[in-house]
């Protein structure tokens, strides 16, 4: 009998014995805040068994501190999901019978499962504090609740963290200077050329052109060659830093883009015809206000400013809501139109709103040049018998072109890339075509899109190039048609 | 030399010396012992979510003195897209919050070859990982990475005003209903300037649950779209002709206009989220929720698309580790039960989810049980892609250029051609 219960308490502890997890090892070399953990089980655990791994930051492992770090289970892996290591959010494997590694399976909760007949598993912890030593120990759970715990090991996560290094600005901060220091020198060498020559009152003139010509150079010249040197990289959000030298590619991929003639052509059109309204109207409001007549024209003047003194942000959202379905243009006119949502109805609405907010600058910059004509010339062709229209077409009109000719041209630089109108408005839609830009888009607001939205800052780079060469064209040509740098002298 | 060259030499060092310094040079050393931590909300300004959110920073700081959290604010839309542009500048914060579906965008971006957000597997335990709903979870990765911890979901379902249905005697709607249903009930509640229904028909975003309703879906399992699969045109033409044929929602309805119907009692139903849910109860608004309906009395019911907000730590942060504590506390059951009775933010903590007081608050538990029925956005490259060809597609066919099969063809071509060149 005394026999008989040694052999069974034997046979009851070598159970707890062999199901105890055994021969403990960590390294704590395994990747940032990862350390392994590598323990052996000598046989006859149980299905239902559970590992649990218990952590400790300290060297005294204490389980009433510890933290439960995860859990490993025996059981039966039959339909569960083995994700091979690498793919789950940490590596566990374990040895059979067999003695082969495979990665252990996983409970749809996420638990690691591992079939009986297991010798060996190896898990790596995740989760560790750096660089501080950790005290782990396995506690063997049984199905009828019985606990053992494994010896305790210590180890330390060593692995270091990938830092990103800080972006390197001194190169761009060295071509900056490089630019700068270039002009003054310029400077400096027109400075000497003209003492040399005797032309003493220049003397101050070049040191009072330098600081904005210096201003230039960082805020404008340095971003234009950046930007002409980007579209000859492939450059995208994916390889930012890393890009790389492709010649023309780019600006082939500008000219083969879906919609290119289209979005070219409405953009000249919405710079033709905004201008051209500018003008007109401006000028009609500006010789309505500088007749000496007209009462109330500080009243009228300061209500026509309006619109320019609102920020066009918010003018635009409400220009936005008045066109929508539920709107007020609606509401007035009756209708039930939906301009936004159709092609052309959307190119009327932006073109239409574009114009109520420059028309307020040209009218100022008109009435301006307006003043400064002599009302002598005036007096004397009354005198002549010219009626106001003669007097308009052969006094005003050639009198004001001085002013007119600038005025267009920047106004039509101005509306070529006028930004936020359109994104405001209608975001370049409605947009009917799936490869290319929108109804409304202009060239400016769809490398916006290239840019920002899709990523492709070397693409974007190249369009803002061509922009760039378009309105350079049109600038020289008008002015060598119209004299105007003639004008100006 | 005369003064002006001493003057202009001057001028040229001063312009070059900063080439000389380094960036850790530039940075100015924080105060010793003490972590900053900068994290980016995208909770709505003033909103009860952005309360909560501060008080909940306060708490964290409260418990660990040695840590400063800087918080900003910034738009919910552009949340991603300002991230990419503070990160490619080395600017990122260290916690960001972000969608599941932006990772897929997010997750592609590289400086200098680093991506811009940290992989998290490293930084959490197992036991940590399970406090989570496993699909909200899964939701956060991106080509193998854990890039946020997920801290709430949600998805579109049916409201509506009751006082409006009695006005008009129409019985409520509920978890019976099929699609025709909710078309002849909309067409009976249409009447003066009441539509019957809100929701914008050209988005997206809300025909994704009818697509999958319908029998569609817009990935196989290979990831492979199938924007023109069957149903899917059937789906457009049913929800762009809830406007345009049958006139139950207003002309160019948008999800902002569709907010100011309904609280204007101008809309008896809307198809919404949680997230206007607290606004609507402000503006007196006795909303009730239901199930979205089946399509046709045995079919699939509408299976709005799921989407997880969480915590995202930046690969630039050189405050990792605690501001992966921080990303844990703001996810954790604690803070998620407060969101959740407050302000209705549905949790993705498994512990809350059984909450007695959770589960006894009937929107809390309504949500819940149509985020069941719902379909987990994928965080895929594909799933970023998808919505540039899927708004001409929408554009086509609501101004009638092109029928919907034709549309979600091109659609899905153009796609396919978009995954192809993100691929090259």
């Amino acid at each position: 009998m005394k026999r008989m219960a040694v052999l069974f308490a034997v046979l009851a502890l070598s159970g707890l014995v062999a199901a105890e997890a055994q021969d403990l090892s960590a390294d704590g070399d395994a990747g940032y805040r990862q350390v392994t953990l590598e323990w052996s089980m000598a046989g006859g655990e149980v299905e239902g068994t559970v590992f649990e791994v218990w952590t400790n930051a300290s060297n005294a492992f204490d389980l009433e501190l510890a933290t439960l770090h995860s859990t490993v289970m025996v059981g039966p892996t039959e339909g569960l999901a083995q994700p091979p290591l690498g793919a789950w959010y940490d590596d566990c494997s374990a040895n059979g019978p067999t003695g082969t590694a495979e990665p252990v399976h996983r409970h749809p909760n996420g638990t690691a499962v591992v079939p009986l007949g297991t010798t060996d598993i190896r898990c790596v912890l995740t989760g560790m504090p750096p660089g501080e030593e950790v005290a782990i120990a396995v506690r063997t759970v049984l199905p009828d609740g019985q606990a053992s715990l494994s010896e305790v090991v210590l180890s330390t996560s060593s692995g270091e963290d990938d830092l990103v290094g800080a972006l390197p600005t001194s190169p761009y901060l060295f071509a900056i200077g490089s630019i700068v220091l270039s002009l003054i020198a310029l400077l400096a060498g027109l400075r000497w050329l003209d003492a040399r020559d005797g032309r003493t009152s220049s003397r101050s003139a070049h040191l009072f052109i330098a600081p904005a010509l210096i201003a230039l150079a960082v805020l404008t010249f340095y971003p234009v060659l950046y930007g002409m040197w980007l579209a000859l990289t492939d450059a995208d959000q994916s390889r930012l830093g890393e890009q790389a030298f492709i010649g023309f590619g780019n600006f082939v991929e500008v000219v083969r883009t879906s919609g290119f003639l289209r979005v070219t052509a409405f953009t000249l059109v919405w710079s033709v015809v905004n201008v051209t309204a500018h003008i007109v109207v401006g000028l009609m409001l500006a010789m309505a206000l500088n007749s000496s007549s007209l009462k109330g024209r500080g009243a009228y003047r300061t209500v026509l400013l309006l619109p320019w003194a609102v920020p066009s942000y918010i003018s635009v959202l409400v220009w936005r809501g008045m066109f929508e379905p539920a709107g007020i243009i609606n509401d007035l006119l009756g209708t039930e139109l939906n301009l936004l949502a159709d092609p052309a109805g959307a190119r009327l609405a932006v073109i239409l709103v574009n114009i109520w907010l420059g028309i307020p600058f040209m009218m100022m910059s008109i009435s301006g040049a307006l003043q400064a004509l002599p009302q002598d010339m005036y007096e004397a062709a009354e005198m002549d018998g010219a009626g106001p229209w003669t007097q308009f077409t052969n006094l005003t009109l050639p009198n004001l072109r001085s002013a007119l000719v600038p005025l267009s041209l920047l106004g039509f630089i101005w509306t070529f890339n006028m930004f936020n109108v359109i994104y405001l408005m209608t975001d370049g839609g409605p947009n009917l075509d799936f490869d290319g830009p929108g109804s409304t888009d202009i060239l400016i607001t769809y490398v916006y899109d290239v840019a920002f939205r899709d990523g492709a800052y070397g693409v974007a780079a190249a369009w803002s190039v061509v922009i760039f060469l378009m309105l350079v064209a049109f600038s020289w040509t008008y002015m060598q048609r119209t004299n105007a740098t003639e004008a100006v002298a | 030399m005369p003064k002006q060259t001493w003057l202009a030499l001057a001028l040229a060092a001063l312009v070059l010396l900063p080439g000389c310094i380094t960036e850790e040079d530039a940075l100015a050393p924080g105060e010793e012992g003490v972590v900053q931590l900068s994290v980016w909300h995208s909770f709505a300004a003033e909103s009860k979510e952005e309360a909560a959110f501060r008080a909940h920073i306060a708490a964290f700081e409260a418990a660990n003195p040695g840590v400063e959290v800087d918080v900003t604010g910034v738009p919910f839309a552009e949340a991603d897209r300002q991230f990419m542009i503070a990160a490619q500048g080395g600017e990122a914060p260290d916690l960001v919050r972000l969608s599941s579906d932006q990772l897929g965008k997010i997750g592609d971006v590289r400086v200098s070859g680093q991506p811009l957000l940290e992989d998290l597997r490293p930084h959490l335990t197992p036991n940590e990982r399970s406090s989570y709903d496993v699909r909200a979870l899964h939701a956060m990765r991106y080509e193998g990475a854990l890039l946020g911890l997920p801290a709430s979901q949600d998805c579109l379902s049916l409201l509506y005003n009751p006082l409006l249905f009695d006005t008009a005697g129409v019985g409520y709607p509920d978890a019976s209903w099929t699609h025709e249903d909710l078309l002849q009930a909309a067409m009976d509640l249409t009447a003066g300037d009441v539509q019957g229904l809100a929701m914008p028909v050209k988005d997206a975003y809300w025909w994704f649950g009818f697509q999958a309703g319908f029998g569609g879906a817009l990935f196989d399992a290979n990831g492979t779209p199938t924007l023109d699969s069957n149903g899917s045109a059937e789906a457009m033409r049913w929800v762009v002709g809830l406007e345009q044929v049958h006139g139950v929602v207003l002309q160019g309805t948008q999800s902002e206009s569709m907010k100011t119907q309904f609280l204007s009692s101008k809309a008896a139903m809307i198809v919404d989220g949680p997230w206007n849910w607290a606004t609507y109860e402000a503006g007196r608004i006795p909303v009730q929720q239901t199930l979205l309906p089946t399509v046709g009395i045995d079919g699939d019911r509408i299976a709005p698309l799921v989407t997880y907000k969480g915590w995202s730590v930046a690969k630039q942060s050189e405050e990792k580790v605690w501001a992966t504590k921080l990303a844990l506390h703001l996810s954790s059951a604690e803070v998620q039960r407060t969101f959740a009775l407050e302000t209705y933010t549905l949790p993705t903590h498994v512990e809350v989810y059984d909450d007695p007081a959770v589960v006894e608050d009937p929107v809390l538990s309504g949500f819940l049980e149509q985020l069941m029925v719902g379909t987990p956005a994928p965080t895929t490259r594909g799933m970023a892609l998808v919505y540039d060809p899927l708004v001409s597609a929408f554009e086509n066919v609501y101004a009638g250029t092109m029928e919907a099969e034709e549309a979600l063809r091109r659609a899905d071509e153009a796609l396919e051609a978009d995954l192809a060149e993100a691929a090259a």
